[in-house]
């Protein structure tokens, strides 16, 4: 009698200890699985980070320079298709040719060339087909990306600016700074009219509206 | 920075008086220890719980009041450890494989080891030492400035071998921290 009550205890130790590891395996998954997209954004960043430092040893390297600054371009995106963008993003190779800085949003990202084919909103800050490289004198460097919440949305703080703060573009060893002098919504048609002083070197940065479906923000800035 | 001794001294001193809120800080640690020291005395249960809740209590209040900052310091040390693990400098990587060898030449010399620990480990070791040497006949192939790490990791074959190395390497560790918990573990059951 007194054995087989040993032998209940034993088993119903036996099986509290293995349910209490199963619970901890489910706890650990658990976190991961809590823990997998904060995880995922950091260390974006922290390639990103290496991707920018490359970018500027190759131009320190061919210029004898130094360069500190990024680039932007947008859209909106979903969570479906971000996703699909990371895989995009794994698989891709590219160096940039510059850089957008944006020191009050702490934006700090690298653009590739127009003719790469990275130079895609689903990959990086994109510069439109309609722009000037910023070395243009009088030129519109027009910048696109998304905003939003995935991964992509690069653009995702620009609502934050206000009249008066500025950006910076590093291209070719040389930084162009510019004061952002005009912000305006435009309904989502496909395409955007782009209104500056002709006279003045800008820097155009196009991303969605903040909480809104149908209108996309362009923020203008003068070079100061 | 360029304070003298003195001056750091008599910083330091004055730190807590500043405002209202360095005092009632110190206060409270000084209450809070005042409790520790004197129920180690009486070894009252309740009031080791209530201290417990106590400072349980004051931290969640600290991480409430500064959540946005605890979360950015948070995040900070998750990006150092990931720039450690995927782009680790060259001092963090020699580290490594001073780690790597330390841990083999104790395998080798201890003599009581369950010959699979020791198979295990000799395999992880060698495989992350010999990595981290080709790592470094790569590097005085290319001609490569091991200083800067964007020079290093601009290379695609330096970084796939660098981080086939560290993955070895995190998996030596967890290997050898699982297995000391499990041995230490397993003596104690031995021992009752």
């Amino acid at each position: 009698m007194w054995l087989k009550d040993q032998k209940m205890q034993r088993k119903s130790r036996n099986i509290k200890s293995q349910l209490s590891k199963v619970g901890f395996f489910f706890l650990i998954v658990g976190i991961l699985v809590f823990l997998s997209t904060p995880l995922r954004i950091l260390k974006d960043e922290v390639f990103e980070e290496m991707r920018l430092a490359i970018f500027q040893l190759n131009i320190n390297e061919n210029n004898n320079t130094t360069i500190n600054n990024v680039n932007t371009e947008n859209l909106e995106v979903t969570v479906e298709n971000n996703q699909e963008a990371e895989e995009n993003d794994k698989k891709a190779n590219y160096s940039y040719i510059g850089e957008l800085s944006i020191p009050k949003i702490n934006l700090r990202r690298g653009f590739v060339s127009k003719e790469s084919r990275y130079n895609n909103i689903e990959y990086n800050v994109t510069i439109a087909n309609e722009a000037d490289y910023p070395d243009v004198p009088m030129g519109n460097f027009i910048l696109m990306a998304h905003s939003g919440n995935a991964y992509i949305s690069f653009f995702d703080k620009l609502y934050r600016l206000e009249i008066g703060d500025e950006a910076s573009v590093s291209y070719n060893a040389n930084t162009y700074n510019y004061r952002l002098t005009n912000i305006y919504n435009q309904a989502k048609t496909g395409t955007v009219a782009i209104y500056r002083d002709p006279t003045k070197k800008t820097l155009t940065l196009i991303t969605c509206t903040h909480n809104d479906d149908y209108n996309q923000t362009i923020y203008i800035f003068e070079e100061i | 920075m360029d304070l003298s001794l003195i001056e750091q001294l008599l910083t330091f001193i004055t730190l807590p008086f500043q405002s209202f809120l360095t005092i009632e800080i110190l206060l409270i640690f000084i209450i809070l220890y005042i409790f520790l020291l004197y129920n180690e005395k009486r070894q009252n249960k309740k009031v080791k719980i209530a201290l417990i809740a106590l400072i349980i209590f004051f931290f969640s209040l600290l991480v409430f009041y500064f959540q946005e900052d605890i979360i950015n310091v948070l995040s900070e040390i998750v990006r150092t450890v990931m720039r450690c693990f995927y782009f680790p400098n060259i001092i963090f990587y020699i580290l490594t494989a001073i780690i790597s060898l330390v841990i083999l030449i104790y395998t080798m010399l201890k003599k009581n080891l369950v010959k699979l620990n020791k198979i295990i480990t000799y395999t992880l070791t060698i495989i992350h030492l010999y990595l981290f040497t080709n790592f470094i006949s790569l590097a005085i192939s290319m001609n490569l400035s091991l200083i800067d790490t964007a020079n290093i990791y601009q290379h695609d074959n330096m970084f796939v071998i660098v981080l086939v190395s560290q993955i070895i390497f995190i998996i030596l560790i967890i290997y050898k921290v699982i297995y000391h918990f499990c041995y230490i573990r397993h003596e104690k059951l031995k021992n009752r």
